[in-house]
């Protein structure tokens, strides 16, 4: 049983039950955790004794959409009485007081959270490498990155160390793993689900979102935790509806697929070629494939690494060693307990961003900076609404280039940044998009499509994710040769 | 002329109130004052990872009232913004606050000067922010209380528009009185959730440009706005006459010593580095919303004093003293409802009363001497059922028991005797007591009426309604 | 290239404190990021474009109702030095900010 939607048939048919299927998980994290460095934190017994309860509960499996599912939670979302590191070492030893929206609803459902995943720090970061807790593998080649800043939560899955997870992407955090990883990844509209109780790294544009094995898993996940929440100001109050429900309400005879041509350079060829292929495989099944302009979309990279972290350094301002988190030892002032807790606490690519977003806020550069910056997401977002005026979705690969050696990007931070030149643009512009995977390259690594949708349309693009998923056919998993 | 009188101060006075709302201002723990430590806090005012703010709405609509009580603008759309700086009671390393686009703008508050004319002292915005939490310093550390973080706050920032200390506190005690009045804020220095800086400066008289200015904090209470202010004026004006230059600087009241502390020097200013929160949404506010609140405004201090004096007669003085308080206002009007004597409640109230009251330190509302018992004394009075002396007394007695007119009036036998048989009897007993005297009067000698009312008196121990006493000693006197 | 100067500066507002190796390298780091996003300089950009991010029906408010968290001991629980249920710091307090 490889999928989510697999298992709940499982269970319906009473092949099995949730401390079974728990227990499987558990041994198979107990054994090859080590290898992947997925997994920052798993409570064996919590996990057992939810899986137990939930075997309790299978007359109500009817009425719980996620019962009995093994999830794992990106360790930037608070879970009652887990750890919340998000990556870093200022929130060592941290306990959440209370559990994200997100995860309640998961639980509410039946899902069994399994433990808590590795991830960039603060979410900063396309490799993983910038975890304080050291970097992920990529389960197709332990030599190179799953991608970042969701690795731990994508890897973890790619490696069947779960069924599903939760991941947060504010540049691609989620996509760009998810493409690194062979697996299916998405990034709601902003303000489709909650942020309540997730680590702020950029308010204005992060959102957590699910990853999986299929289409049909992604949704079901999404449709479980998407929707209002009172205690997020910035969620939408518009109806969610199954996305499961209509995965085939959208066929791609019906569909017109915007290219951006404009915005395809610095490809990989390899990644090129793949991408091309999906989009003849879609066309010859009936979609209209047409030329879209996004101009603006060159201009993302900038435009993101001004206002990400203008907020950041803001909202980390937060972990400054007063009320929890990492003290530093021996200061002799406020000043210095501030200064050297937050210097020891965070790690190198954190005070870059920091610093960065400092400076962009700092007076007499405000304008400039920050400001500029968003006149120019506006006029992104207006490409984007032009471009949706031509057609359903607009197709781009998730990543310009497949999973990377480990440190061969940490030199440069510009060459880092650019794995995210395709996902950067969708989170200035609260768009949802999906990555699913659509080949391998010459070296067997795994190549993501990622279709981005109409604002508040996931249904819509769910739907034309699973029509090219049933075209495409079985997809390998990492690790069978 | 002496050196001050060359100089003239320049003042501005920022007052931030804590809003009378039940939850906080971005999270649904109480807002309340002095619990235990760290018992009304969660996860959004401690600035717990994941934690989100959402606007309280009764907030904006107390904001909305005072602007509107004020004549101010109040803007359809506002922009919400974070403060960044460090400290200890600050969870966030932001405070939430308006910056850019505040809610309002503009309008003034009504003073009362000294020759009794009125002016207006002209604002220059009030915005929305979020209260931090408290810190006590121990010989060993310093402890941080989270449970006032987040409570809701309006800072309200004047005009460089004083002159004098005297306006000053002229302006905060009419600012006061106003937010007593919409029931947005207690208005207690004492407790701080109403507090002011005042930035004070001083130049030559006729100067155009301002002086530095000097920030002055800590002002916690009434008694103290116009000393400390007038302090630091002394104080600038004396630097300056030494050829001392005034450096821009933040001082703290100190009200032990009688003077003003250097806190410390501001070296440029500070970069917060402002930006639009992007947690919330831009805040709107309708006009729909507006004139709602709008209709639930109460009638104001400077409306109701105007009423009093066009209504009942009051003199501006008596008017603006009885109107200083809501609560006064209301025990003034029922007195007078009950009494339908304006005058004599108006008396009774600011000349007999309110200094017991002060000298208890008790609040008009926890009045011993009600509002019924008070008109009813009136009454009695104006219906010479007892003399103005016994009124005094009764009163006093009635403020040191709270208990009724009539029945003090029984209790101490100071009932006045207006029954013409009862005193008839007495007076019969006077005269034949005294003949002599009887036949003088009837000699000529008049001026022994007086005699005989004394008599009477002192056997009905001063209780004889004495209008009444006076005819009928005359009457029965002249029947002899 | 940013200049020390510069990089302490930010470094202070930010509350950062550096070793000297670190300030050499963000001298690079942060002036290469900053360079690069220079290509936005030749943006002809129109006046006052406001994003606006939040959906335009998610809540505006939430009512004035007030509800006592039940786990405010997890919260000090976290506190990197407690006592008598308030957060503590070290001693040597100088003047406010």
């Amino acid at each position: 049983m490889n999928t989510i939607q697999e298992l709940l048939e499982g269970y319906k048919k009473k092949a099995t039950q949730p401390s079974t299927v728990a227990g499987d998980f558990l041994d198979r994290i107990e054994s090859t955790n080590p290898k992947f460095n997925a997994y920052l934190e798993v409570l064996k017994e919590k996990v057992i004794a939810r899986a137990k309860e939930l075997d309790g509960c299978a007359g109500q499996m009817e009425n719980l959409p996620l019962y009995g599912i093994p999830i794992a939670i990106k360790d930037n979302i608070l879970v009652k009485g887990w750890s919340a590191t998000a990556g870093s070492k200022i929130l060592e030893g941290y306990r959440s007081p209370y559990t994200a929206t997100t995860v309640e609803r998961l639980e509410a459902a039946g899902a069994i959270v399994i433990g808590k995943t590795n991830c960039d720090e603060f979410a900063m970061g396309s490799s993983n490498e910038s975890s304080a807790y050291g970097v992920v593998k990529n389960p197709w080649d332990e030599t190179r990155v799953p991608g970042g800043s969701s690795g731990g939560s994508a890897a973890a899955v790619a490696a069947n160390l779960c069924l599903g997870a939760l991941g947060t992407d504010t540049g691609g955090s989620i996509r760009q793993p998810a493409s690194l990883c062979g697996i299916v990844g998405m990034k709601p509209s902003y303000g489709r689900v909650s942020r309540f109780g997730v680590v702020a790294y950029a308010s204005s544009l992060d959102q957590v979102g699910p990853f999986g094995n299929c289409v049909w898993d992604n949704a079901r996940l999404l449709e479980v935790m998407a929707g209002f929440d009172p205690r997020d100001a910035t969620t939408s109050q518009s109806t969610v509806g199954s996305y499961t429900g209509r995965l085939n309400s959208k066929t791609l005879n019906a569909t017109t697929i915007g290219v951006a041509r404009d915005w395809l350079e610095g490809v990989d060829p390899e990644v090129l070629k793949s991408f091309e292929a999906a989009l003849a495989t879609m066309k010859a099944a009936g979609a209209k494939i047409v030329d879209v302009a996004i101009p603006h979309a060159r201009y993302g990279l900038s435009t993101y690494y001004i206002l990400a972290p203008s907020e950041a350094s803001s909202n980390l301002a937060r972990y400054d060693g007063v009320h929890y988190g990492h003290r530093a030892k021996g200061v002799d002032s406020v000043e210095s307990l501030y200064s050297r807790s937050r210097g020891e606490g965070f790690g190198k690519e954190v005070k870059l961003r920091i610093m960065l977003g400092t400076y962009a806020l700092s007076a007499g550069y405000f304008d400039a900076f920050y400001t500029r910056a968003n006149q120019v997401r506006a006029l992104l977002k207006k490409d984007f609404e032009d471009g949706f005026q031509k057609c359903d979705t607009i197709a781009v690969p998730t990543s310009p280039c497949t999973a990377f050696r480990i440190g061969e990007k940490v030199d440069d931070p510009i060459t880092m940044y650019l794995s995210d030149v395709f996902t950067l643009p969708v989170n200035l512009a609260g768009l949802p998009g999906i990555s699913i995977p659509c080949g391998l390259d010459d070296k067997k690594l795994p190549i993501g499509l990622q279709l981005i949708g109409r604002s508040y349309d996931e249904a819509s693009l769910f739907s034309i994710a699973h029509q090219f998923e049933k075209l495409r056919g079985h997809f390998p998993r990492a690790g069978a040769k | 002329m002496s050196a001050r009188d060359k100089y003239e101060a320049v003042i501005g006075l920022e007052v931030h109130a804590q809003l009378l709302t039940s939850s906080k201002m971005f999270c649904s723990c109480p807002n309340v004052f002095g619990a235990e430590p760290n018992t009304k806090i969660c996860p959004v005012c401690t600035g717990q990872p994941g934690a989100l703010p959402v606007v309280n709405r009764h907030a904006i609509e107390l904001g909305v009232r005072v602007g509107l009580a004020l004549n101010s603008t109040i803007h359809p759309v506002s922009i919400f913004a974070r403060k960044n700086y460090f400290y200890p009671d600050l969870p966030k390393g932001y405070q939430i606050s308006q910056y850019e686009q505040p809610f309002c703008t503009g309008g003034e508050v009504p003073i009362q000067l000294k020759d009794g004319t009125q002016r207006g002292v002209k604002l220059t915005r009030i915005h929305f922010e979020e209260d931090v939490g408290k810190s006590t310093h121990h010989g060993h550390g310093t402890r941080v209380d989270l449970n006032r973080a987040c409570v809701p706050l309006i800072e309200m920032v004047s005009e460089p528009d004083m002159r004098t200390a005297f306006e000053a506190g002229q302006y905060l005690r009419a600012l006061r009185n106003i937010l007593r009045y919409t029931q947005v804020c207690d208005g207690n220095l004492e407790e701080g959730n109403f507090r002011c800086d005042a930035n004070i400066s001083v130049r030559l008289k006729g100067a155009q440009e301002f002086g530095t200015k000097v920030e002055l904090k800590n002002i916690n209470s009434f008694r103290y706005v116009e000393k400390a202010i007038d302090y630091e004026i002394d104080r600038q004006v004396e630097m300056i006459e030494l050829g001392e230059v005034i450096q821009q600087q933040t001082r703290g009241w100190n009200a032990a010593k009688g003077t003003t502390e250097l806190m410390r020097l501001k070296e440029g200013a500070a970069d917060y580095r402002y930006f639009p929160e992007p947690d919330l949404a831009p805040l709107e506010i309708t006009t729909d919303w507006q004139n709602e609140i709008r209709k639930q405004l109460p009638e104001l201090p400077q409306q109701k004093s105007e009423r009093f004096q066009e209504s009942y007669g009051l003199s501006p003085y008596d008017a603006s003293v009885l109107t200083a308080a809501q609560e006064l206002a209301q025990y003034f009007e029922t007195v007078t409802n009950l009494s339908q004597n304006a005058k004599a409640s108006a008396n009774w109230v600011m000349n007999e009363l309110l200094g017991r009251l002060n000298a208890a330190s008790v609040e008009i509302d926890q009045s011993p001497v009600s509002t019924e018992h008070l008109a009813d004394l009136i009454r009695r009075i104006d219906s010479n059922e007892i003399s103005g002396k016994i009124a005094k007394t009764v009163f006093e007695a009635m403020f040191a028991t709270a208990k009724a007119p009539e029945t003090i009036l029984n209790e101490k036998g100071l009932r006045q005797i207006s029954d013409a048989k009862q005193l008839e009897k007495v007076i019969q007993k006077v005269i034949e007591a005294n003949t002599s005297q009887v036949v003088e009067y009837k000699n000529g000698k008049t001026k022994l009426l007086g005699f005989f009312v004394g008599q009477v008196m002192k056997e009905t121990k001063g209780q004889a309604n004495p209008g009444v006493l006076n005819e009928l000693v005359k009457k029965l006197l002249d029947s002899q | 290239m940013l200049t020390r100067q510069e990089v302490l500066k930010i470094a202070q507002l930010a509350r950062l404190s550096l070793t000297d190796a670190e300030v050499a390298e963000y001298q690079k780091r942060l002036g290469r990021v900053i360079e690069y996003m220079k290509d936005l300089d030749s943006l002809s950009l129109p006046k006052g474009a406001f994003v606006r991010h939040v959906p335009l029906d998610a809540p505006r408010f939430r009512e004035d109702e007030a509800r006592q968290w039940p786990d405010r001991e997890a919260i000090v629980a976290n506190a990197p030095l407690a006592e008598e249920n308030q957060f503590l710091l070290p001693t040597v307090l100088e003047k406010e900010t």
